[in-house]
């Protein structure tokens, strides 16, 4: 894939396993999406690492599911010199969700759909 | 409609393995049905097969970044296995020396954490595969937690196991999981029982959309339970944080299930709703 006015978006499995077998210098930006959770922390804090050492291009930290100011801190505090995208905790995702429809075309204003143009802007795709 | 799938021979000693997508809690549950079976007083082995640390947390053991090491095994034969366990050591040694014991008694086994790259971790997968293979099936209950997905399913990782238990959420997408689960196990597996877990249900009518769905009546609800939820933001094993709560309830009542099942020597019979 040469066209440069493609962009590819792969979403890879959970876990780092297929992290860590990507050539190295294979994608421009890896995004890694972590949750509130220690397990989810210590599972992300593994990505970034591979993701840094197999120079994976820019790395942003997505924080999914977030609930409050404690969320964000632990967040903080493991990814906190990172960039940094925050996603609320939104019900209409868990409804989307159970409905098997993509949150954008259920409810496209819904406070996590609008995060994530944060994310579009931290991965410098605006022009 | 049935509650398990399959035909097979009773046994006393209980192995199960969970699966599921990813995030349908299938560490929470496989983590606190295994400290609840040894409060019944039964030795219980916590095989982990995810690389990535998930049981741990919900059995409350402290997470280990010491995977197995590769000198545990020797080049196999010609014509068999790439990697052997090294002579003098076998399934029981590598119980004794590399499992941990948790609260409740329970002894926990991890194949491998992958910090760095898969390379590291295929002695290890040699070294999983026989001491599952070899392990002395009267010493132990073994309660197995896959990783998210259908690779570990798909490629026999959880042959131990005679009875599946497919975690899923009432989400579409854990679902379509779960149901590729269920006919995979059934084809690849062959499992005395398959059972259906459903996680993070609000309200009676999630277990009813869930077994519609598949065709399969759930052999538990687990409800959310707030008071888990924070916990595991914390990093508290779910039994720990909530020991009365929904989650350990619903846990309890699979746990009893799942001993009755097995004692009655009804394994693998057809349980009627």
């Amino acid at each position: 894939m040469n066209d440069e006015a493609t962009t590819v978006v792969a979403d890879l499995e959970a876990g780092i396993g297929t992290l860590t077998r990507l050539d190295a210098a294979a994608v421009d930006a890896t995004v890694v999406v972590v949750e509130p959770t220690l397990r989810s922390i210590d599972v992300a804090r593994r990505a970034v690492a591979v993701a840094d050492e197999q120079r994976q291009g820019r790395v942003v930290v997505v924080a999914n599911k977030v609930s409050d100011g404690q969320d964000r801190a632990r967040i903080e505090e493991a990814f906190g010199n990172r960039a940094l995208v925050v996603v609320p905790e939104d019900p209409a995702i868990d409804v989307a969700d159970r409905l098997g429809v993509s949150p954008v075309d259920h409810e496209p204003s819904a406070p996590a759909v609008a995060a994530l143009e944060g994310l579009v802007d931290a991965l410098g795709l605006t022009s | 409609m049935s509650e398990t799938v399959g035909m097979a021979e009773s046994a006393s000693m209980i192995r199960m393995a969970f699966v599921g997508k990813g995030g349908a809690g299938k560490s929470t549950i496989a983590g606190t049905f295994a400290r609840l079976l040894a409060r019944r007083g039964r030795p219980v082995l916590a095989l982990d097969s995810d690389p990535m640390p998930g049981l741990p947390y919900s059995l409350g053991v402290e997470v280990d970044d010491h995977p197995i090491p590769d000198d545990v095994v020797v080049a196999g034969p010609e014509g068999g296995p790439r990697w052997v366990l090294r002579p003098g050591l076998d399934a029981s040694a590598m119980v004794d020396r590399y499992a941990v014991v948790g609260p409740d008694g329970v002894c926990y086994l991890q194949f491998g954490n992958l910090w760095g790259h898969v390379a590291r971790l295929q002695q290890a997968q040699h070294a999983w595969s026989q001491v599952v293979a070899e392990l002395d099936r009267d010493r132990w209950h073994l309660v197995g937690d896959l990783p998210g997905g259908t690779r570990q399913a798909m490629f026999g990782w959880a042959r131990y196991a005679d009875t599946v238990c497919v975690v899923v959420e009432p989400t579409v997408k854990s679902m379509h999981t779960a149901r590729r689960l269920l006919t995979l196990a059934q084809a690849k597996w062959g499992p005395s029982n398959l059972m259906l877990v459903v996680n993070k249900a609000r309200g009676g009518s999630d277990a009813t959309v869930v077994s519609e769905r598949l065709g399969v009546q759930p052999v538990a609800v687990v409800p959310c339970d707030a008071d888990a939820v924070r916990a595991d933001r914390r990093g508290a094993a779910p039994l720990d944080a909530a020991p009365d709560g929904s989650l350990a309830r619903a846990v309890d009542a699979l746990v009893d299930r799942v001993v009755s099942l097995y004692s009655l020597g009804s394994l693998g019979e057809e349980v009627a709703q």
